[in-house]
């Protein structure tokens, strides 16, 4: 029996030692680490846009850049559309006449996981400066705004709603009725199977999906484009999208997508 | 032993990676650049030269039945301090090392040190053990880190070594993981055909 007490103790002092140590590590350590990701964050912002200061408004994803004295400049916002290896994180400087002052791409050690010395190239200056001062509209990012415009209308995911106002050009609008915001809509895009996928969902402060339509794809014909049927968008409705069997890859990426740009956005309606 | 010898036994003679080949995974996945070579080398030979130490300290009141767990507790303790740390002080170091640092608890070289040496042996030993192998792991993964980014990159430490032109089109797949691959194969069998019969 002493020996099985001594196990005990033994390996409870230690346990509790490790955790006392690491708790102090930590008080100490956890102040800088904040900073040094405060300082980080804002040298990116300022590579892409220079400003007084930057007020976030999604955290990690939207900033407003505001001059000394306050007037807004315009916006920062990051996006991570896929690459080769995976999704490529890109901060955008934006000013409020809709031209980019600047893009950056995070770099290898930041997450860029396209191949060293080949797609990693698209972190240097020859290729992000061809960005700088186009206007949006000369941008393929830009690409969804026509279908915004004349083929999709907020109202069509957001019935309930008596009027929109636009957060983020072409992409992010609040779902009004008399004045009470009762959700957002946004526009989003991802990568099916064959080719890009966008869409454009409503989403409630309930906490719902209120409607999703897609509005270009281009997957294989009577399979991954069986993503627009209205069965399969009812389900994001419902709260539980199924994958349609046999188009695993366009269904499941629509999915995922909705699911990522609620993430992103729920912040707007809570 | 002389104290030297302890010393320079995981230096060279044992070396983990060229000699013993353990503590692969790291050596492999973190030496496509010098810095991070030599970073990771650093973070393993604190965590290898402290949990010596502290076992080294508690070894005759460790029960034999619960000393393993012990030794990973003691080992990711001082992970999770210089993943603190390098968080805090080295960011960029941090990010590129990303999951490796957290890994070295169950990085094999440390746990048989504690296991093979530290729990056996005096205080003073079991740190110049440490030390010697936690050099080693870093002379290793340096050595490789500089010829992958050298040849793969065109630079050291970020400096470039044979000028634009070459840094324009170096032999990218040494930085990539076949590189590390081929790198270890072929430093071990030059390491096996010239140094070990001297040092036997």
């Amino acid at each position: 029996m002493t020996g099985t007490r001594q196990m005990v103790i033994t390996l409870f002092v230690v346990a509790v030692s490790c955790a006392v140590i690491l708790s102090f590590v930590y008080a100490f350590t956890a102040p800088r680490i904040a900073d040094t990701q405060a300082r980080l964050t804002l040298s990116g912002l300022e590579e892409v846009m220079s400003a007084h200061k930057y007020v976030e408004v999604i955290p990690d994803t939207l900033w407003e850049a505001l001059d000394s004295s306050d007037n807004k400049l315009g916006i920062v916002f990051r996006v991570f559309p896929q690459g080769y290896g995976g999704p490529i994180p890109i901060t955008v400087g934006l000013d409020t006449e809709g031209v980019i002052t600047g893009i950056r791409i995070a770099s290898a050690a930041e997450g860029l996981v396209e191949t060293p010395g080949l797609g990693a190239k698209i972190t240097e200056p020859d290729f992000t400066d061809q960005f700088k001062d186009k206007c949006l509209a000369d941008v393929n990012l830009a690409h969804y705004a026509t279908y915004v415009a004349s083929a999709c209308d907020p109202m069509d995911v957001f019935p309930q709603a008596g009027g929109f106002s636009e957060i983020i050009a072409d992409t992010l609008w609040y779902a009004l009725r008399d004045s009470d915001t009762l959700g957002i809509v946004f526009v989003g895009v991802t990568q099916g199977y064959l080719d890009r996928i966008e869409f454009m969902v409503g989403y409630s402060k309930a906490a719902r999906v209120t409607g999703i339509t897609v509005l270009y794809s281009k997957e294989t014909d009577g399979i991954g484009e069986l993503i627009r049927d209205a069965e399969f968008l009812e389900g994001f409705k419902a709260g539980a999208p199924e994958a349609i069997s046999g188009a695993t890859v366009s269904s499941q990426a629509l999915i995922d997508a909705v699911d990522g740009y609620i993430d992103r956005f729920k912040e707007y309606v809570e | 032993m002389t104290k030297l010898h302890i010393f320079t036994r995981g230096l060279v003679k044992d070396n983990a990676v060229f000699v013993l080949m353990i503590g692969l995974c790291p050596a492999l996945a973190t030496s496509s650049t010098v810095r991070d070579g030599f970073g990771m080398g650093l973070a393993a030979t604190f965590v290898l030269v402290f949990s010596n130490l502290l076992i080294s300290i508690l070894r005759k009141n460790i029960p034999n039945e619960v000393r393993i767990p012990i030794f990973i507790l003691i080992i990711s303790t001082f992970v999770t301090i210089i993943d603190y740390m390098m968080q805090a002080f080295q960011p960029d170091l941090y990010r590129a090392l990303g999951v490796f640092v957290p890994l070295i608890v169950v990085n094999c070289m440390i746990l048989g040190r504690a296991e093979a040496y530290a729990s056996k042996s005096s205080v003073l030993d079991s740190v110049l053990d440490g030390l010697g192998t936690g050099l080693g792991f870093t002379l290793a993964l340096t050595v490789m880190g500089t010829l992958r980014e050298v040849l793969g990159n065109g630079t050291f430490l970020g400096m470039s070594v044979f000028g634009e032109s070459f840094q324009k089109a170096p032999v990218i797949f040494m930085i990539m993981s076949p590189g590390a691959f081929l790198v270890i194969g072929i430093l071990k069998a030059l390491i096996n055909k010239y140094v070990k019969k001297e040092l036997r």
